[in-house]
């Protein structure tokens, strides 16, 4: 181990602006956006409607083109990276399609990529036992629940070998004690596959609970205002969250959400 | 009334014992409008799938035209085709007038629109709701297109089937292209009209017996086939 590659960062924005055009003039999504994404990171963006986290995971997945500034995949353009399948994207909805099995769901992008049959069945039989749906690859969409749904669709994004998992508030439409647990599972998934994770979230307890690092971004422009390195350990039980250092952080994420957001709007 | 009974067990006799004048023009139907459906899918379901994931100039108007041309009245295709193969029409030295390849062009003119109109409601509803997931997975916009046709299949059959209900059941454009000559273009529609004129009721009716047979039997399909693509909406029929 001559080289460390730990230190190359695995997402890098600089000066990274969005500006959409519309017919009430331009739209500023994102400005002047700085942020470094290390290996093996989870990190959640964090800020009220509009203040640019999912278009800025966005842009990392190529969903989006920036408009100035640059941002770099693995060392690539974005558009190159997703072209290498360098990511996993878990959407706000589910999207899983109704008339396939889940485990046929999962098969998709091994499909898509050509992988072998064998290999296919192999490779969904294990993310099922990581995301905790195994004997459930013969059902269909419909008769799972909402949060088992979104667990599949997890799977999906995790079936294929891609360093990088990109969530776009992947929980928000389901009831607190569900999301408690799935957060609970994504840390032990996260731990096991040493991944590196960009989770967009409106809420500040998920934040503080799942991040190493929490963006914190604020509207018009949409921009950074705080970036927090968690001093939480990696292995953290779910009444982590009524311990002080755990307090500390969320009030220091609300503290910055509040200096962002102007009111007089 | 007592008429009508009389009739009609004639008709069922006709069909049950397999009377095979009767046999020869439901095969001479199915033939033509399985063929005209058969190249209305190749043209229409590219056609269709295009001005779903295509953008291009004229796209919208052409989805307006596409959709207009599915209430195509058969009379002014059969016309139009008619004038097309006539002797002294640009295409009459192909000698097409009066033969089942005459009708096969008329119905094909008829069901493509049908099936191009469908297809590219069925893609562009695909490709609205999983484009961007295909996306994710490093596909490019024109390698997905195969994909949402593969995986829309099911529903595309439901196009197909659309088609061929229609080409099954017309009767103004065969007619006129065809002429309804016996043993020769003599198709299901047809029969019907001339023989009721004529009076025959029982061939006429033992012919509507088949031919409402196979429209139940084709409408079952693209019901079966649609809850077999969405089998959620088929279970929420049951609560």
């Amino acid at each position: 181990m001559t080289t460390e590659h730990n230190t190359q960062p695995v997402i890098e924005a600089a000066n990274l602006d969005l500006t959409f055009q519309t017919n009430d003039g331009p739209v500023h999504a994102l400005k002047d956006v700085n942020l470094t994404i290390d290996k093996g990171d989870f990190v959640s963006f964090i800020g009220p409607s509009g203040c640019g986290k999912t278009t800025f995971l966005r842009c990392i997945a190529a969903l989006e083109t920036p408009t100035g500034g640059t941002l770099s995949v693995n060392g690539m353009t974005p558009d190159e990276a997703r072209r290498k399948r360098a990511y996993g994207y878990v959407f706000q909805a589910a999207g899983l399609y109704p008339w396939r099995t889940i485990a046929k769901n999962i098969k998709l992008p091994l499909e898509i990529m050509g992988y072998s049959k064998a290999e296919q069945d192999e490779r969904v039989s294990k993310v099922l036992e990581l995301v905790d749906l195994a004997g459930f690859g013969g059902k269909f969409p419909w008769q799972l629940s909402g949060g088992m749904q979104q667990r599949a669709s997890i799977a999906r994004a995790l079936a294929f070998d891609a360093d990088i998992l990109l969530m776009d508030e992947p929980f928000g439409a389901l009831d607190e004690i569900v999301r408690d647990h799935l957060n609970e599972q994504l840390l032990h998934l996260w731990d096991r596959t040493n991944k590196t994770i960009g989770f967009v979230t409106h809420s500040i307890p998920e934040a503080v609970y799942l991040s190493t690092k929490i963006v914190v971004m604020s509207p018009r422009p949409g921009r950074i205002t705080d970036v927090i390195e968690s001093p939480l350990p990696r292995e953290r039980p779910l009444d982590i969250r009524d311990s002080k250092e755990f307090i500390e952080i969320a009030h220091r994420v609300r503290d910055g959400l509040r200096a962002g957001h102007s009111y007089d709007d | 009334m007592q008429d009508f009974a009389q009739e009609f067990m004639t008709a069922l006799s006709l069909i049950l014992s397999g009377d095979s004048e009767l046999l020869n023009i439901v095969f001479l139907s199915l033939k033509v409008s399985l063929l005209a459906v058969f190249f209305g899918a190749l043209v229409g379901m590219p056609l269709g799938a295009a001005l779903a994931v295509g953008r291009f100039p004229g796209r919208r108007a052409l989805i307006v035209l596409v959709n207009a041309l599915m209430g195509l009245p058969p009379v002014v295709v059969g016309l139009c085709v008619y004038l097309m193969l006539s002797r002294s029409g640009p295409l009459g030295v192909l000698q097409l007038l009066y033969t089942p390849t005459a009708m096969i062009i008329a119905q094909f003119v008829l069901v493509t629109p049908i099936i191009a109109a469908l297809t590219r409601q069925t893609v562009e509803s695909l490709d609205a709701e999983y484009t961007e997931q295909l996306r994710s997975l490093g596909l490019s916009r024109l390698a997905s297109v195969p994909v949402l046709l593969w995986d829309g299949r099911i529903a595309l059959l439901t196009a197909f089937l659309a088609g061929f209900g229609r080409a099954i059941a017309e009767v103004g454009a065969v007619i006129i292209v065809g002429g309804n000559i016996n043993h020769v273009t003599r198709v299901m529609t047809t029969t019907i009209a001339l023989e009721t004129s004529k009076g025959n009721l029982s061939l006429a009716l033992a012919l509507g017996v088949i031919l409402i047979a196979i429209a139940i039997a084709v409408n079952a399909a693209v019901s079966l086939l649609a809850r077999g693509a969405a089998p959620q909406r088929g279970e929420l029929s049951h609560a």
